[in-house]
């Protein structure tokens, strides 16, 4: 690694911080322009006690001062305070036990997607123009057209309801082969028609005509030389795909009822939660650009044409 | 050559370790396989069970430990700490956990009522000269808590104070709003601190055993109060830890259940614990709740059997779920009234008319529209949960001073319940008559059949199908009378908000009562209530002049001719809340709803029920008007 590459990633660290804070900034002051608060339900509370958990959690004070003292905590004592609905529970708690749900389903559903894209992608290609590669791209069009929502649900009526051999609930036993298929599918397909695009694109290059001619065998060819360099875009794609994939899928954990991050970024929203609003998004953003600084410093050592600057 | 080599190194070493994230979170998702309980497909059953009837269930022998039934009844619950709940399905957690002083129970012959429980009885309270009356209260023997400890009488009376309390703010506070010194004990300044941060209740603890407790005046729902969850007693030292209601190995409970696990967003498990003074009582040894609030998820895992009750259903469903399952859906009454609420500030008539300031014809206005509306159509075809057409804003099911139902006592005839007749026949009446009277204040076209000059309404409701349909629903009817009436709809806090501060003409609105007592329904309408949507006594309507009230009928010298809204309706609450003849104050209650229902400012459309499905192989189960569920005496056959 050079100088030039460091400072380039020194850059885009401190890029990244100002990002985060231009997210944290933003987000807080547009959540308080809001209309609703935490306190408001079907049946109000009185004023008193209104009054009092306000000063309890400090909502009484200029939202520039709540701004301020927002951010010292997290700099300081990377404390994301208590979330205003579950009573007694702090964010990072909350977060944590999302996290650990989301993580395992998207880590799980990730690694399916990237082998059986790669292989399938492989095959399509070296198949190329055969039934088995024209079958392979029409599934892929459907996954990878097909919303998560339809899928999470089609899935559910065929498996859950009809077969009745896996469970419809995220909680039950077994519960997360739904959703890690649901969250896989469209990944998958995406993966397994980068793979077959430049699997293609490299089988055509001088490299492979000459180690042909030289004799090389076919099995060689194909992962010595061909498959490894036919990855370079599926590795760009697969940063940024996991911190999607990882940070939850808000839907198929609504279809499912997965306890993961995204349901409790929605719930965090509707009930005006302000500090989980704050923490989800913070974690979000944050893992989303440091998912894109790592897949961009990847490309760069795995491609050195590339120059980062 | 080199750098191809890293590329691929790379290239292996992260699909390498890809893999091997995989393997160890296969690994534990095994292990879970294992452990959990399995969801699917697999008939939970207790053979020793069988015979037991709703709530016949005393001397039974109950092997408990095989026992399990999967439920779901909500979401993850904001709290269990039984003074913070507020609500139902926190509540149905917490009556499996905690035991009050008195409970609810299905008795032999099917009907619900307050039994003592942590109690010893339940006694007549004792007038005292100023009108105030004092329960003496007796603890059963052997109560004990979760972790083995005594219950004694101070765990109530901390915990009542402590629910009470500014310091605590819970939602649920007034709760004790009927016990003698809960006005210091609640008081806050204007920062939000305790203005008497000493204040206490007035309730004694003589010894460990005895309870007395002193409240302004005679409530009749006081002990279904004590059966409240807000009345539950928790410990001090327990609850000095704030985080104690979150976790199972800090939560100290005293009911027939105690938190075996909890995972959060996912399942609570609820344990049959061994220290509950009934635990012989108790059939059903585990209680997975499930915490899900999809309710397409909820019906997929009880239509293929995972679980055996559901507290909600797709409203789109409602029709072929009635037919697929007629055993297994049930819809029970509920104290809840749906309801369309309007602006009482917002101007209804053209512009130039010679009413414009005239708020006896704004009413006249506001119920002649509500008799357009066809209940039992809006109940048939679109709510169709087998709710029942309201004509009153007080809810079927809340008693009147001789037991009977209050809102058959209400309005003016005998020849029908409520304000208005709601029967199918008078439909047609009730639409004629209703045109007729806004023709004394719009223009009509009689060959169109149409009013030509009323201002465009709009109608504000809570994004929510079901809540649509309604709003449909009504805007249609109007247009057939050449009212234009416009559809907003607002995401959940935003519409609570623009409701609350009277941004709005006409709104949908619900309201559930806590306790069986009509004044929950009509204290939300005084001018300061956080509950008063219709805004009655502000802004404008503040000065309007426009009411009545006379109270000598009830022996008090109560007597205002047209007062404002704060000079008669407010002081009608005031006295009903602190009139000691039970008689009188019901009396009082029915002029209120009268006063309220004049206004016009109230359409009911139709009482709730409560909807859930419930396995056929479920016995033993039960719920209360305020829609909590029992599954302590369930068994499953």
């Amino acid at each position: 690694m050079n100088s030039k590459t460091i400072s380039y990633i020194l850059r885009r660290i401190v890029l990244a911080v100002i990002t985060v804070w231009v997210v944290i900034t933003v987000t807080f002051f547009v959540m308080h322009a809001v209309p609703g608060g935490p306190f408001v339900g079907e049946k109000a509370i009185s004023e008193a006690a209104q009054k009092a958990l306000e000063a309890k959690y400090g909502l009484d004070k200029p939202l520039f001062t709540q701004y301020v003292t927002y951010l010292k905590d997290i700099v300081t004592k990377f404390d994301f305070g208590p979330s205003l609905k579950q009573r007694g529970r702090t964010v990072i708690q909350i977060i944590g036990d999302g996290m650990k749900t989301s993580v395992r389903i998207g880590l799980i559903a990730a690694v399916i997607a990237l082998i059986c894209g790669v292989v399938m992608g492989s095959f399509a290609a070296l198949k190329r123009n055969t039934i088995a590669d024209r079958l392979i791209m029409v599934l892929t069009t459907a996954f990878v057209s097909m919303p998560s929502f339809i899928m999470g649900s089609l899935l559910l009526v065929i498996f859950a309801v009809k077969l009745k051999v896996l469970p419809a609930n995220g909680a039950s036993a077994g519960g997360m082969i739904l959703p890690v298929i649901t969250l896989s599918l469209s990944p998958m397909a995406y993966i397994t028609r980068l793979t077959r695009s430049s699997m293609l694109d490299v089988l055509g290059q001088d490299y492979i005509r000459t180690a042909k001619a030289k004799g090389v065998p076919r099995v060689r060819i194909i992962f010595g030389h061909a498959l490894k360099n036919s990855l370079l875009p599926v590795i760009t794609y697969f940063g940024p795909m996991l911190a999607y994939i990882v940070t939850g899928s808000l839907v198929v954990e609504q279809i499912f009822a997965v306890p993961g991050i995204g349901r409790a970024y929605i719930t965090s929203i509707t009930g005006r939660d302000y500090p989980m609003i704050m923490g989800t998004t913070i974690i979000l953003a944050a893992l989303i650009v440091i998912m894109n600084l790592v897949s961009d410093i990847l490309y760069k050592i795995v491609d050195p044409r590339i120059t980062l600057e | 050559m080199k750098k191809r080599l890293m590329a691929a190194v790379l290239a292996s070493v992260l699909a390498v370790s890809s893999l091997a994230g995989c393997g160890n979170t296969g690994a534990t998702t095994g292990q879970e396989t294992e452990t959990q309980t399995p969801a699917v497909e697999t008939p939970v059953s207790n053979p020793a069970d069988d015979g037991l009837g709703a709530g016949s269930n005393a001397g039974e022998d109950v092997t408990a430990e095989t026992s399990e039934i999967n439920v779901c009844f909500g979401s993850e619950p904001d709290t269990l700490d039984p003074a913070l709940n507020s609500a139902v399905d926190g509540a149905t957690l917490l009556v499996h956990l905690f035991q009050g002083l008195a409970k609810w129970e299905m008795n032999a012959s099917g009907v619900l009522e307050i039994v003592p429980d942590a109690a010893t009885e339940l006694p007549a309270g004792v007038e005292n000269e100023d009108g105030s009356i004092t329960y003496t209260y007796t603890l059963r023997d052997g109560l004990k808590w979760s972790d083995g400890q005594d219950l004694n009488s101070w765990d109530f009376k901390y915990a009542w104070n402590r629910a009470a309390s500014a310091a605590l703010a819970a939602d649920y506070g007034y709760m004790f709003e009927v016990v003698r010194g809960y006005d210091d004990v609640a008081d806050v300044d204007d920062d939000g601190n305790p203005l008497h941060p000493e204040a206490q209740l007035d309730v004694d603890t003589p010894d460990a055993k005895t309870i007395v407790v002193t409240l302004n005046n005679d409530v009749t729902y006081w002990n279904e109060l004590l059966a409240f969850p807000t009345y539950f007693p928790v410990r001090e030292d327990v609850v000095g830890n704030e985080a104690w209601a979150t976790d199972p190995s800090t939560y100290v409970c005293n009911g027939p259940y105690k938190i075996a696990s909890w995972e959060h967003n996912s399942l609570i498990k609820l344990e049959k614990s061994e220290s509950y003074i009934d635990a012989n009582d108790i059939s059903m040894g585990t209680i997975n709740c499930y915490l899900s609030d999809d309710q397409n998820n909820m019906l997929t895992n009880f239509q293929n059997g995972s679980w055996q009750l559901i507290d909600d259903v797709p409203t789109n469903e409602i029709a072929s779920i009635k037919s697929q399952y007629p055993t297994e859906f049930f819809n029970v009454g509920q104290l809840g009234t749906y309801y369309v609420c309007w602006n009482v500030n917002e101007g209804l008539l053209p512009a130039g008319s010679q009413y414009k300031d005239d708020e006896n014809a704004k009413s006249e206005i506001r119920n002649a529209i509500g008799l357009l509306f066809d209940r039992n159509y809006i109940v048939e075809e679109i709510a169709q949960g087998g709710q029942l057409p309201a004509s009153s804003f007080v809810s079927m099911g809340l008693t009147d001073a001789d037991g009977s139902q209050f809102y058959k006592n209400c309005g003016v005839s005998g020849s029908f319940d409520g304000y208005y007749d709601t029967s199918v026949d008078a439909y047609e009446n009730n639409f004629t008559a209703a045109v007729e009277t806004l023709k004394k204040y719009y223009d009509y076209d009689e060959a169109a059949g149409k009013f030509t000059n009323f201002p465009t309404l709009t109608y504000l409701y809570n994004t929510s199908e079901g809540h649509k349909a309604i709003g449909e629903y009504l805007q249609n009817v109007l247009a057939g009378v050449g009212i234009t009436m416009n559809l907003e709809n607002q995401e959940w806090a935003t519409f609570l908000n623009t409701r609350k501060d009277g941004d709005y003409s006409i709104a949908r609105n619900g309201w559930l009562a806590d306790y069986n007592d009509p004044i929950s329904f009509l204290d939300m309408w005084t001018t300061d209530s956080g509950n008063n949507d219709v805004q009655f006594g502000r802004g404008a309507h503040a000065n309007v002049k426009n009411y009545s009230l006379d109270l000598t009928s009830v022996g008090l010298d109560t007597k205002v001719e047209n007062g404002t809204w704060a000079e008669t309706y407010d002081v009608l609450i005031k006295e009903i809340k602190s009139c000691t003849d039970k008689d009188s104050r019901y009396k009082m209650m029915h002029m209120a709803e009268d006063m309220l229902m004049t206004t016009g400012c109230i359409t009911p459309l139709y009482f709730y029920t409560d909807m859930y499905m419930l396995d056929d192989s479920v016995k033993g189960f039960f719920s209360n008007p305020l829609g909590y569920k029992y599954f302590m005496y369930t068994s499953i056959k």
